[in-house]
């Protein structure tokens, strides 16, 4: 009897030590995705560019105070995929009669927000986009994942966006090239879906109002396509049939350029649909995976374009609120340009 | 600089000052006339021509689900890689439309015509027309003659599913009776199935060579696939069933027709072409799809419609650049699963 069970565990261990290599079968990151600059421990990525000095150079971008708004309202019915959903739900019992507290009558009201965390204007944190399973700086991630959160690479690891921001803005440049082509249901001038925009588009944006990039900028790209998104719900379906946006090209020389984030008034800041069709979302891939650059989606940006149109100047103060939401991808946030 | 391109010392020899300044110069020009003609080859635009089968909403092409408006579109796409200008035509299926489309482009003076038609005759007189005002031409899938050919391959991509379905009843059905079925419009020519059949045929006796095949013909009536599949299980009961469906809609067709017999679990059915029919996004729950695998419709073939603009200006481009082309390319067909299908196909809709 003895022996027979000890057979049977031995086979059990056997066959345990036989699974075992498929169960923790991984990929070797080392030969997918590059290292962080900022060393093997590092979850942070691009914010680690963001130095005491550079917040303070980017404070001289402040002139005469004045707030841009840079977000859209997060609210039921703005333009979803598939699945995703928000819903919104007042508590309000208090004031119901009798409901009041204490002498004093007090009330009170809450919310629940149901919503995933990529909605909105939101960022993409480092552990949104991998390939396979390796994410920034090599990591594997299969091993840093619950049912609930990340285990590494959550948005509690970013340090601030407080920078200085500068817009390009792709209508101009697209109209001022004579390639200006709309989308019929823009109500003011977009660029139409499906739009490369190219290193040199984002060069001829940068000297139209002569500004270079340096390190540690936010550097948002203004197509008009956020326009559909201002119509919610009705054009929601258009805007998200795809969008201009960059490509590769592109995407590898803002890597060059040492830049913290980059953000546009679409869902997704790359052009859709890609520039090859057998590729996922490269963009991210090479901003994000390989280099640690944030993307900002549905960056509302007609604002501060009508502002840099208006003064010359493309170059602003990035404020930016990202909650310390630890092991999430990314999250909705809030953006003010001040100038 | 270099001890190399250093002037010699005036008073080594006037000769040796005088061949270097005009080496100097000769290097100098060289270096523009490379920089010149650099820029032109930049700036030279093409203009290319296309003559599309047709663009008529909702007539579909090829005996596939795929529309000439997604022809068209992945040309607008696939133009956006090259320095080219792309002027469309719709040849409406009609060889009077597809010569006066050919004269335009004539008077345009494009630079290559891209021809979409499938009545050898017309397309004879328009390659003629071309060549005369000296406009090269392309042909799609019905030849243009002494013109390269990009083309379909019907007969194998009938074998790569015949192929796929034999294996799958080798591996999963080896001692239970299985029979083959070849369903679609058998009889149409015009979208060379008969070829399709053919291959589907030889590829299902690949692994079971004395498998018994059945054709049903829909006639083109896909909703006649419910009537046949369904005789077809009653006259086989307890027996297997592998299912070369010779298009996608009826390959949707025979699982609903399995489902309503109640033997789903004797059927493997692979489709042909792969259009949005059957395939989505993220959250579309489409037919081949990765949280699908158990689904009796192992896949389908690929036809890839939808990337002809990838895979024909390529060709365009090097008949441009007078570089040589082969007199025929083939479309890479290929089967999708639900293990290879968001591979082939990203979704778009996963931001």
């Amino acid at each position: 009897m003895r022996r027979k069970a000890l057979l049977v565990a031995t086979l059990m261990l056997a066959g345990l030590i036989a699974s075992a290599p498929a169960a923790l079968a991984q990929t070797d990151c080392t030969k997918v995705v590059p290292p962080s600059p900022w060393g093997p421990n590092d979850q942070t990525g691009a914010t680690n560019r963001v130095t005491p000095a550079v917040t303070k150079a980017a404070a001289a971008e402040i002139k005469d105070g004045k707030v841009v708004v840079m977000s859209y309202p997060l609210t039921d019915g703005i333009p979803l995929f598939g699945t995703r959903f928000t819903k919104t739900i007042l508590t309000a019992t208090t004031l119901a009669p009798g409901g009041a507290l204490g002498e004093n009558q007090l009330t009170y009201m809450e919310d629940t927000w149901l919503s995933q965390s990529h909605v909105g204007t939101h960022l993409d944190g480092m552990g949104h986009i991998g390939r396979k399973d390796c994410y920034f700086n090599q990591i594997a991630m299969g091993k840093f994942i619950t049912q609930n959160h990340m285990t590494k690479l959550g948005l509690e690891h970013l340090k601030s966006f407080a920078t200085r921001g500068v817009i390009v803005d792709m209508v101009k440049v697209y109209q001022a090239a004579g390639k200006f082509k709309t989308n019929a249901a823009c109500k003011k001038p977009c660029i139409e879906k499906g739009t490369v925009i190219t290193k040199a588009d984002i060069e001829a944006g940068l000297k139209m109002y002569n500004v270079t990039l340096r390190e540690g900028d936010i550097l948002i790209v203004h197509t008009g396509w956020g326009n559909l998104f201002e119509q919610y719900p009705a054009q929601n379906a258009v805007f998200n049939s795809g969008e201009p946006g960059i490509g590769k090209e592109a995407a590898k020389w803002l890597v060059t350029q040492k830049i913290v984030a980059v953000g546009s008034d679409s869902w997704g800041v790359e052009v859709i649909p890609g520039e090859d069709p057998k590729e996922a979302f490269i963009v991210h891939n090479i901003l994000i995976t390989d280099a640690g650059i944030h993307i900002i989606e549905n960056v509302r940006t007609d604002l501060m374009a009508a502002e840099a149109d208006q003064s010359k100047r493309a170059t602003f103060f990035f404020s930016m609120t990202v909650p310390k939401a630890v092991g999430m991808t990314g999250n909705f946030v809030a953006i003010e340009g001040i100038r | 600089m270099g001890s190399a391109l250093r002037p010699p010392a005036p008073r080594r020899g006037r000769r040796r000052f005088f061949l270097w300044t005009c080496f100097r110069w000769c290097l100098l020009l060289l270096l523009l006339l490379a920089g010149a003609s650099a820029l032109v080859a930049q700036e030279r635009r093409h203009t290319i021509a296309f003559a599309n089968l047709t663009e008529e909403p909702g007539v579909t092409l090829e005996g596939t689900g795929f529309t000439g408006r997604e022809v068209r579109e992945s040309f607008v796409l696939a133009a956006r890689r090259h320095p080219i200008e792309l002027v469309f035509y719709d040849n409406q299926r009609d060889p009077k439309k597809a010569l006066a489309n050919a004269e335009d482009a004539i008077g345009r003076k494009v630079d290559l015509y891209i021809q979409y038609f499938d009545d050898p005759a017309t397309n004879a007189r328009v390659g003629e027309r071309l060549r005369a005002a000296k406009i090269g031409v392309l042909a799609i899938n019905t030849p243009v003659p002494d013109a390269p050919l990009y083309t379909l391959d019907n007969r194998a991509a009938g074998r790569i599913a015949g192929e796929a379905l034999s294996e799958y009843g080798v591996k999963n059905w080896r001692s239970a009776p299985t029979i083959g079925v070849v369903l679609g419009n058998m009889g149409s020519r015009e979208h060379r199935v008969p070829e399709r059949v053919q291959g589907a045929t030889e590829g299902l006796k690949r692994h079971l060579p004395a498998l018994k095949i059945s054709t049903l013909d829909t006639q083109g009536n896909t909703a006649q696939v419910a009537t046949l599949v369904g005789k077809l299980l009653a006259n086989h009961p307890a027996t297997k069933v592998l299912i070369a469906a010779m298009d996608d809609a009826s390959a949707l067709a025979a699982k609903s027709a399995l489902d309503s017999a109640g033997r789903l679990h004797d059927g493997a059915i692979i489709g042909q072409g792969v259009d949005r029919s059957v395939h989505g996004g993220i959250n579309d729950r489409k037919e081949i799809d990765p949280a699908n695998r158990g689904s009796i419709v192992l896949g389908s073939v690929a036809f890839y419609l939808d990337r002809y603009g990838y895979d024909v200006l390529p060709i365009a481009m090097r008949m441009l650049r007078g570089e040589a082309v082969a007199t025929r390319t083939v479309t890479a067909h290929r089967l999708i699963t639900a293990a290879n299908v968001f591979i082939e196909y990203p979704p778009n809709d996963m931001n």
